[in-house]
């Protein structure tokens, strides 16, 4: 396993203001290529900054976060971007451009980021479809799908185009437990080829006999993240 | 109060304090209209100042341009020739009327030009494409910042300065220039037919078409781009901004449509008459 460092808190904090209705104070962890870390922080959190912050969208008010070797502060704004088209993200909530259709939203980092030609593209993201239970990408509006199917169409889009990091909030959220094995099945082999991946869930369910899966489990306990497993 | 250090309270210092507080907020608006137009000017900078470079035109960015000509331009083509068409009956014939009867027909091309190229053509399309477009930009926009898709956007690293604000600016800008050259020529054909017709005697074709070329300098041409390009760029930024704007309650949408319009108006004014007046001088 390689132990290049993807993902780096060092002592950030972040006080709690609109639109983020939680507090984090020194959260110190690392995430590195190959690996997968779980964040329970049981509740039902509207509103949880760990994703933005390690995906650069809101700077923290102390400490620093890198992101593959690089803090997200020393970036030039198009540099910050290009990262960005490098992390899959299944968002907490929202997430899809409601005037485009969800194959266009799957695709859309993709085509904006890379020059891959768009057959390929929609043929990488129809495989995945299919690995999530789909016949094929679903061609429209993400208003016009319902929530298990449109949180089943965030996992392709976070999946898609072998991303360095993967923001995986709450991706098993208005799904069955069992539903989720195809993802952890994913997430697995994105990290066996060198990804890292940062969970979130409000607690363990659907992810009771998968904690082999991630390196580290942490515990939110009050602005903090406590480590629950080593 | 006296004895502790204070400033004494009297009539006089209240009038005064009174008098401050008017002209402070007198000042406070003229510096936040400072601010808000310095605003605008730094996002048409941003723009121009990007568009030129390759790197800044991904293919989803320009798949948002050529949906925004749709709209703007191509979509918007029709009302223009139809508003052209019924310019070209009311003015273009009545200069032609009333020239043609005072025996002077020679300043025919000279007035046309002046009055639908420099100022009607490049003034009514832009304020078509205030209305019909601008509101439309701010209105989609502001929704877009309230439903969280402009985060969504930038999560994913695409940048809502490169992908929103840039197509969209220079869309209307395109889309301005080419229908108001659509507007100009359907107003003067719509002239000249409708003069034909109604017996004010237009001339042959040939001779209506070489005034009004004869008449053009370069001035106006260079008058036509400014009015064009550069309104509907401010247009596009303005509308823009004021979509963005939006913080977190819908009934902020339909306020930044309004201001969009204002604003977007107040500038098309503004600018159209500095140009006229350096054209004139």
């Amino acid at each position: 396993m390689s132990t290049t460092s993807i993902l780096r808190f060092e002592n950030a904090s972040l006080a709690a203001q609109p639109p983020y209705a939680q507090d984090l104070t020194a959260i110190t962890l690392e995430v590195a290529a190959g690996e997968a870390q779980l964040v329970v922080t049981d509740m039902l959190p509207d509103g949880f900054p760990l994703a933005d912050l390690a995906a650069g969208l809101v700077a923290p008010d102390e400490g620093r976060v890198y992101f593959a070797g690089t803090d997200w502060q020393a970036r030039h704004p198009d540099e910050a971007a290009a990262a960005r088209g490098r992390i899959g993200r299944v968002f907490e909530k929202r997430g899809w451009i409601s005037n485009l259709d969800v194959d266009e939203n799957i695709t859309l980092a993709q085509r904006h980021h890379t020059t891959r030609p768009l057959a390929e593209i929609e043929a990488e993201a129809l495989a995945l479809a299919k690995q999530f239970g789909f016949e094929d990408l679903p061609r429209m509006r993400p208003a016009l799908l319902r929530t298990g199917e449109l949180r089943r169409a965030a996992w392709i889009r976070a999946l898609l185009g072998a991303p360095t990091l993967l923001l995986l909030e709450h991706p098993l959220r208005e799904l069955s437990n069992a539903a989720g094995a195809p993802l952890l099945a994913a997430v697995q082999a994105a990290c066996a080829h060198g990804a890292a991946a940062l969970w979130i869930a409000e607690s363990f369910q659907g992810l009771e006999n998968s904690r082999a899966l991630f390196s580290k489990v942490w515990t939110l306990a009050g602005a903090r993240l406590a480590a629950a497993k080593e | 109060m006296d004895g502790v250090g204070g400033p004494r309270y009297t009539p006089r210092a209240a009038e005064a304090a009174a008098s401050m507080s008017v002209l402070g907020n007198i000042g406070a608006g003229w510096v936040e209209n400072g601010r808000m137009w310095r605003h605008f000017f730094a996002l048409l900078w941003g723009v121009l100042r990007i568009t030129p470079w390759p790197r800044y035109w991904p293919r989803t960015t320009r798949n948002v341009l050529a949906r925004q000509l749709l709209f703007t331009g191509v979509e918007a083509s029709r009302f223009i020739a139809l508003i052209a068409f019924f310019v070209g009956l009311s003015i273009v014939v009545q200069f032609q009327y009333w020239l043609t009867k005072f025996g002077q027909t020679q300043y025919l091309g000279p007035v046309l030009v002046m009055t639908v190229v420099r100022e009607l053509g490049p003034l009514l399309v832009n304020f078509i494409i205030i209305g019909r477009s601008g509101t439309a930009m701010a209105i989609e926009l502001g929704n877009m910042k309230l439903a969280g898709e402009v985060r969504a956007l930038d999560a994913q690293g695409l940048d809502p300065f490169t992908y929103l604000i840039l197509p969209r600016v220079v869309g209307a800008a395109l889309s301005v220039f080419c229908l108001t050259i659509i507007f100009i020529v359907v107003a003067f054909c719509s002239g000249y037919i409708s003069g034909t017709l109604f017996g004010a005697n237009p001339g042959r074709p040939l001779l209506f078409v070489e005034s009004i070329f004869g008449a053009l300098q370069q001035a106006d041409v260079l008058n036509l781009l400014i009015k064009t390009l550069l309104c509907g760029a401010m247009t596009g930024a303005i509308c823009c901004a004021e979509g963005l704007s939006v913080g977190t309650a819908s009934t902020e949408v339909p306020q930044a449509a309004t201001r969009a319009v204002v604003r977007s108006t107040a500038a098309l004014f503004i600018i159209s008459a500095l140009v006229s007046l350096a054209t004139y001088l």
